[in-house]
């Protein structure tokens, strides 16, 4: 049952080793000759057991195991293709794929095979949804415990449903998802990118991925294709059914939802005081303005592409770009962080815990689009945040220990944590974060944070917990 | 109107006490004739003339009947405190101009930051060589903590229940005056005697230790005011470094002391061994951590720092311990320690002692809260309908209390977010804006860089100092008491 997950993965990495006519084509046969053995290995060994059915504990399970197995073989192509000779580093790039996070220790990628950087943006793109979306869009055996596999991937956020059969709205969801990637793969195109660069960008930004199939890949846009991502970039920041219902024309539906409206305004705000502090700090009108709204965007839906830098740094923004890569992007997108939903459920309860300081016993629920949370969930969104800032602090500690200071070291745990990946710019130097030169037992730990980052903690803490 | 009239009131009964205070620092001048007595008799003079007027004028009100005014009262009372405990630093840099900065207003936000620092236990300070001061500042600096960490108790243990402020909060659980049935039966001044009687017991018993061990009682006076209270402000620049190894250890286990919640000492005092069960996990979780924390930075300045292990073993007793108990008292110049190190004491101030104690941040308790009910919400999550309430001394933790707890912890993290981004809009660096924020908001004081270690921080700019005033006070009172006043919530009738 479980391990018919890995089947998925065979026809990825065809795909891709057909397409690479570049010296990579023997390491991705030899990667093929290991995953699909396994994987039809394991379809026969488990292919009986039809009707069992998925309790909660085997969907955390699932999930959990899922996104540990799935990168490890995503690794194999780095290392068979000789990219690179350690396994950290695979590990770490593959785990960056599959999380979106983005991080790589390639800091000039264009030296490697193009097939390698498609597979890296792939990786992206399938995980983009979730794995476990992508199986379910795909095995069809799956749908009576798909419900409960689905919550368990998105374990803190309650989903909306576009359609009564789980089955069907996760299709649609591809749908959307897929939709939007050809049109900025189209957009691109037309901006005048090469087919190549269009369809890697496209792949890593819808995903909110932000690997880059060269270091001066966004550099070197022109203003158009700059905005087009900037656009791109925002709406993979959006809950993906309301994608759905904006591709259906109802912008109504759209902007009744509150987290939308939060996601909107704070995304301006940010923009906003950006805009105001770079022209304080005296910078040019032009890379004032357009500046932040990139950065903001690839920072708020956790892309995480990077501009150059506009001449005169300022602290603010390094302080809102922190302050963003915690909060993240809207629930059931593609992007990470602790999500808007959860801190709006937060602020609320906390607005509604000071009237009750001063009433004690008036009775108050905390509603989002006018749905009553429960207090469970009130309370599991409390511990999940817990939990994050524990991580993210850890991470920090964890990097302090390779000779990062404090900020960067928060800043760069955070970011793997909420899946953003390359340095967010937290000093003036800003370049982005080496992380080729970290020990492979950081490596590691940062793959496992980008993980636990992906699936929402909870289920990959399942596996620690005794039964 | 009647509330108004008692609140004042009782800031008066507070600042004539603050008065006797300020006057009694005259003492240490008529042995180092150091001090203008001028200086002394005018703070201490307008402190105590403001405190009679207001005491005076609002003699017949006696309660205060409404929640708001509570929360408005506690924090006013810090405020009030603070800004007459700032006149001996103000009055005396107008005389000898003690600050780095000579304008009137630059000079007034040091004074209040020191005041603040002093009153809340924190140990921040502006001053870059303590060591020039005249006595009686140095010894209002201590003094200033040692009423504040006695205040912090009594608001936690006294005040706070009686005024229904908190109703749910860690301490109805534990403290003295409350029976089994959680009626705060015992009043108010039997429970202020107890932990009077406590905390002067300690610091006496602490500066005969001290004095005994050869120091001066002008030097174990300053020392045991401010570890007692887990402040840390310092008599000399460099700290306790000039201790001699056995004095380092008194000092660190004062501190240690002074991190146990004071109902608890009491009942082992006084050998009430039934109702010391009832603080037992805490206490376990409190010693468990740092014993584990003592070991791992005694092992991170011996492999990372290449101390010799005698040297590394007394550092990182004593400073871990000053951390876990965000007293804040240096042996070393930690800003020149290895990150990792200060990373592990940030998170370590962020825990803080017991609940109960002088100590500031989250405390040992909502720790061991917010952890136990991670663990709870893990196993409902593989066994939905499951019942496992949090337990703490054997008995389930009531769903109020950790909703409170929850949402400490999220507001302080929140004020710790917002006071690092303010600091860093006010022009300081990264590093020490987030050092100063958790320096701050947990009362242990130094903070990273420049202003960590034996460094100070004079330089930050004004608004930054007021920030960092605010955020001690914000730290002191567990954010939740002052942030209800900035909704417009509290003020709507």
């Amino acid at each position: 049952m479980l391990l018919s997950v890995i089947s998925l993965f065979m026809l990825i990495p065809l795909a891709v080793a057909l397409l690479s006519h570049d010296g990579a084509a023997p390491g991705f046969a030899l990667t093929l000759a290991i995953t699909v053995p396994t994987a039809l290995l394991s379809l026969l060994l488990s292919g009986r057991d039809k009707s069992y059915e998925l309790h909660h504990r085997e969907s955390f399970w699932i999930t959990a195991v899922a996104w540990i197995i799935i990168p490890l073989a995503g690794a194999l192509p780095f290392l068979l293709t000789h990219s690179t000779t350690s396994v950290a580093d695979a590990l770490f790039e593959s785990v960056s794929g599959f999380t979106t996070t983005g991080s790589s220790v390639f800091s000039h990628p264009e030296q490697l095979p193009y097939s390698l950087l498609l597979w890296r943006s792939l990786t992206q793109w399938i995980g983009g949804l979730g794995l476990i979306l992508f199986l379910i869009a795909t095995v069809r055996r799956l749908s009576e415990g798909s419900l409960r596999l689905y919550s368990a991937e998105f374990s803190g956020t309650v989903q909306r449903k576009l359609h009564p059969r789980i089955a069907t709205s996760v299709s649609y969801m591809w749908t959307v998802y897929i939709l939007f990637t050809i049109l900025l793969f189209v957009g691109l195109l037309i901006g005048g990118n090469s087919i190549e660069r269009s369809f890697c960008l496209a792949l890593s930004t819808v995903s909110t991925g932000g690997f880059l199939p060269s270091h001066d890949a966004i550099t070197a846009l022109t203003p158009f294709s700059t905005t087009l991502l900037t656009v791109f970039m925002f709406l993979s920041g959006v809950n993906v059914a309301l994608l759905y219902y904006l591709i259906r024309g109802r912008l109504n539906s759209l902007w009744r939802d509150e987290e939308f409206r939060v996601y909107t305004v704070l995304y301006l705000v940010a923009v906003g005081s950006c805009i105001v502090a770079l022209l304080l700090s005296g910078n040019n009108t032009a890379t004032s303005i357009s500046y932040p709204f990139f950065h903001v965007a690839s920072t708020i839906s956790t892309c995480g592409y990077c501009l150059p830098q506009p001449a005169v740094w300022t602290q603010w923004l390094s302080a809102v770009t922190f302050v963003l890569i915690l909060t993240g992007a809207s629930s059931g997108s593609t992007g990470g962080g602790i999500k808007l939903k959860r801190l709006m459920i937060l602020i609320k309860y906390v607005s509604n815990y000071f009237t009750r300081m001063l009433h004690p016993n008036a009775v108050f629920r905390v509603n989002i689009n006018g749905h009553p949370m429960e207090a469970d969930y009130v309370e599991k969104v409390f511990g999940y945040v817990f939990l994050y800032v524990l991580f993210v602090i850890m991470g920090g500690l964890v990097l302090t220990l390779c000779g990062c200071d404090i900020p960067v070291s928060l800043c760069v745990s955070a970011a793997n944590m909420g899946n953003l990946g390359p340095s967010p710019l937290i000093n003036s130097m800003g370049a982005t974060f080496d992380y080729a030169s970290l020990p492979s037992l950081a490596k590691l730990f940062l793959a496992f944070l980008m993980t636990a980052g992906r699936i929402e903690i909870f289920a990959l803490l399942a596996l620690f917990v005794r039964k | 109107m009647a509330d108004w009239r008692f609140i004042m009131r009782f800031i008066g009964i507070l600042l004539l006490a603050e008065g006797v205070a300020m006057l009694s620092c005259i003492v240490p001048t008529l042995h180092f004739h150091d001090s203008s007595v001028l200086d002394i008799l005018i703070s201490s003079g307008i402190t105590l003339a403001a405190g009679s007027i207001l005491l005076f004028t609002n003699r017949r009100f006696t309660s205060v009947s409404d929640r708001r005014r509570a929360y408005l009262m506690v924090t006013l009372m810090w405020i009030a405190l603070s800004l007459f405990g700032a006149l001996p630093y103000f009055i005396t840099h107008l005389t000898t101009h003690t600050f780095t900065h000579s304008s009137i207003l630059t000079s007034l936000a040091d004074a209040l930051f020191e005041s603040v620092s002093g009153l809340t236990a924190t140990g921040a300070t502006v001053f870059a060589d303590v060591e020039s001061l005249p006595s009686w500042i140095l010894l209002w600096r201590s003094m200033s903590q040692w009423l504040g960490g006695f205040g912090i108790i009594m608001m936690v243990l006294a005040i706070a229940p009686r005024l229904g402020i908190n109703k749910y909060s860690l301490y109805s659980a534990e403290m003295s005056g409350a029976d089994n049935t959680g009626k705060t039966s015992i009043k108010m001044s039997v429970t202020v005697r107890r932990m009077l009687s406590i905390y002067l017991l300690l610091t006496i018993l602490f500066i005969i230790i001290l004095i005994v061990s050869g120091l001066q009682l002008w030097d174990a006076a300053n020392l045991v005011f401010t570890n007692i209270s887990s402040g840390g402000f310092s008599i000399y620049n460099d700290g306790i470094s000039r201790l001699t190894h056995v004095q380092q250890y008194i000092v660190a286990a004062a501190m240690l002391v002074s991190g146990i919640s004071f109902a608890l000492l009491y009942d082992l005092l006084f050998l009430r061994f039934n109702r010391v069960r009832r603080g037992l996990d805490q206490f376990r979780f409190y010693l468990g951590l740092t014993l584990l924390a003592v070991i791992t930075v005694i092992i991170g300045l011996h492999f990372g720092m290449s101390y010799n292990w005698q040297n590394s073993i007394r550092y990182g007793l004593v400073q871990t311990v000053s951390v876990i108990t965000t007293s804040g008292t240096l042996i070393d110049d930690t800003s020149l320690w290895w990150t990792p190190i200060n990373c592990l004491f940030i998170i370590l101030s962020l825990c803080g002692a017991m609940a109960g104690s002088t100590s500031g941040g989250l405390k040992s308790m909502r720790i061991l809260i917010l952890i136990r009910n991670v663990r709870t919400l893990l196993h409902t999550d593989m066994h939905p309908g499951s019942l496992n309430p949090v337990r703490l001394n054997g008995r389930p933790v009531s769903q109020e209390l950790i909703t409170n707890v929850m949402v400490i912890f999220f507001v302080y993290m929140f004020t710790m977010l917002l006071g690092t981004m303010t600091l860093m809009l006010c022009g300081v660096g990264a590093t020490e804006s987030i050092g100063a924020t958790t320096g701050c908001i947990t009362g242990y004081g130094p903070g990273l860089g420049p202003s960590g270690g034996f460094g100070c921080y004079a330089a930050f700019p004004s608004a930054a100092k007021l920030i960092c005033s605010f955020i001690m006070i914000l730290g002191r009172l567990e954010c939740l008491t002052v942030f209800i006043l900035l909704t417009p919530k509290f003020w709507r009738r």
